[in-house]
């Protein structure tokens, strides 16, 4: 079994972002095989710097620089959605791959949404 | 219908009653699957979704009781129910045990509904074969 979870929705205006994230940590801590691709506005939770302490939450900044370490098999951002955003390589925190989302899809047997 | 074709399916929802259909959608799904033959390995409540395992909710008594259609659902087809958590704890949704350990003044869990961990979906997801999302649609 190997799952997709799919991040769709931008940070801090709902919970369902940091909720599949939990979703993805869960399936790797019971060694299963999960991937995180972020898309359509779901992209702008990997802009760089982001300071949400303003409204009392916190950056993915640190939990995804640790997805490898907890056993993420990688992190990937839409390149269409990152385009539609103004994301690139530069701006974006470290450790994302740019791909075409119909391109993945079909290698996962599992596609996972939070909300 | 040949048992090739039977699923033993996972529901998960997301999206809480009164806010979102997803609840109801899923309901009539499960009656729908389990009528045809497939079997149902568990159902389990995530973010939102958690609110419909609350024993507080109270509809005015000309609409539908999602939390008491679904439990009864679960209780006559033997279908267990598990909240997350995570979700409820944020949620305000809590069993005696956790009533006791976070010393809050009541405890609010709808039977036969279980709170356990994300692990308990993860399993779900190895335990069958195929796993459906009922979401808020927002």
């Amino acid at each position: 079994m190997s799952t997709l979870m799919v991040i769709d929705q931008p940070p801090y205006g709902t919970w369902a972002g940091r909720e599949a994230l939990d979703m993805a940590f869960s399936l790797a801590a019971f060694d299963q095989s999960v991937t995180l691709l972020f898309t359509g506005s779901g992209v702008n939770w990997l802009r760089m710097s982001q300071q949400p302490g303003g409204v009392e939450q916190k950056s993915l900044e640190k939990n995804l620089s640790a997805a490898p370490v907890f056993g993420v098999e990688a992190i990937y951002a839409d390149a269409a959605a990152c385009a539609r955003y103004g994301l690139t390589v530069e701006n974006m925190i470290a450790g994302v791959a740019i791909a075409s989302s119909s391109e993945l899809l079909p290698k996962y047997t599992h596609t996972a949404f939070a909300g | 219908m040949a048992a090739d074709s039977l699923h033993n399916f996972t529901l998960v929802i997301t999206g809480a009653p009164y806010s979102s259909q997803a609840p109801q959608t899923a309901l009539s799904f499960a009656r729908a699957a389990l009528a045809k033959g497939h079997t149902l390995d568990r159902v389990f409540l995530y973010g939102d979704g958690v609110h419909l395992a609350s024993a507080l909710c109270a509809p005015p008594s000309d609409e539908p009781h999602w939390p008491a259609q679904w439990a009864a659902f679960l209780k006559d087809n033997a279908v267990p129910g598990v909240a997350c958590i995570a979700s409820a704890l944020r949620r305000g949704l809590v069993n005696d045990a956790e009533q006791k350990r976070y010393e809050l003044p009541a405890c609010n869990l709808l039977e036969p509904f279980m709170i356990a961990g994300l692990g308990e979906w993860v399993e779900a997801t190895m335990a069958s074969s195929r796993v459906i999302y009922f979401h808020a649609g927002a």
